[in-house]
């Protein structure tokens, strides 16, 4: 199952509900322009954008089975591995941490607390700010944890 | 797609930028021969030995590529039925996104749809 890459999300959420000129998607992208090209095309042929007296919008009438391979489960665990990825290769202004921490019981209460509002201040913030900042300038945010013993477990079954 | 189509798709891939004459001294085979055949002409036989020859030399030049035939051939025979999907999910996406980028110069035959 293909899904759907990340470049090609990011013009899909580009256009969301609106009709989009190539030189509008172009600009709220920052993708260069042949590949801009490129991915509209691509997403053309796969009936998932269509256009309109020279604008795009996202098509009205994807199938199921459509929808299912672009925002299913698979597809967007696909996606973020790859947006995470390329912050991992980012060799310039990189902001990454992966620890393995000994936490008692409150202090996992208290750093799940924390996670929590900063989940609340990054919404907020996302609606402040939305209007006004293009999809380029977004950055991508990402955290989680897990327990270690069952996740060496998973990685020795193939996951 | 016939299986000519494929091979010259897949050399058109690995050297996008050559002009027909530097496909020629490639290959061997006549300029105005290897048009035909980018236009979708039915290959002969050593033709298609030229092409497949000129692609297994151009992808011997990366190091990492018997690599990663022996590494795929292990995991074909070790990892499940489910792993080899997601990796090959993986390797999907890696070329979905290379073919975007890339000024890629689709063979003549192929029709290209565009809005």
């Amino acid at each position: 199952m293909r899904g759907l890459s990340s470049l090609e999300r990011v013009v899909l959420e580009c256009i969301g509900n609106q009709h989009l000129s190539y030189e509008e998607i172009l600009f709220q992208s920052g993708l260069q322009e042949n590949v801009c090209f490129n991915i509209i095309q691509a997403l053309i042929i796969r009936g998932v954008l269509k256009s309109v007296k020279g604008q795009y919008l996202i098509n009205e009438n994807i199938s199921p089975l459509m929808m299912e391979e672009m925002n299913g489960l698979e597809a967007r665990k696909a996606e973020s591995l790859e947006l995470m990825e390329a912050v991992l290769e980012k060799d310039y202004d990189k902001i990454f941490r992966f620890q393995k921490v000994a936490m008692d019981e409150r202090d996992t209460k208290i750093f799940k607390a924390m996670l929590s509002n900063l989940e609340s201040f990054l919404k907020d913030a996302h609606q402040k700010a939305e209007k006004n900042i293009p999809l380029k300038n977004r950055h991508i945010v990402f955290w989680g944890m897990g327990e270690l013993l069952p996740m060496m477990n998973q990685i020795m079954k193939g996951n | 797609m016939r299986l000519e189509n494929k091979i010259i798709e897949r050399y058109r891939q690995l050297f996008p930028k050559e002009t027909l004459k530097e496909s020629s001294a490639r290959t061997g085979i006549q300029i105005t021969r290897v048009y035909r055949l980018f236009l979708g002409k039915p290959m002969k036989v050593h033709e298609l030995e030229a092409f497949e020859k000129a692609i297994n030399e151009g992808m011997s030049t990366n190091p990492n590529h018997s690599r990663l035939t022996y590494v795929l051939e292990e995991a074909s025979a070790l990892l499940t039925n489910e792993e080899l999907g997601k990796l090959a999910d993986y390797f999907e996406r890696r070329v979905e996104n290379k073919k975007f980028v890339r000024s890629y110069i689709r063979p003549l035959f192929q029709e290209t749809n565009i809005a």
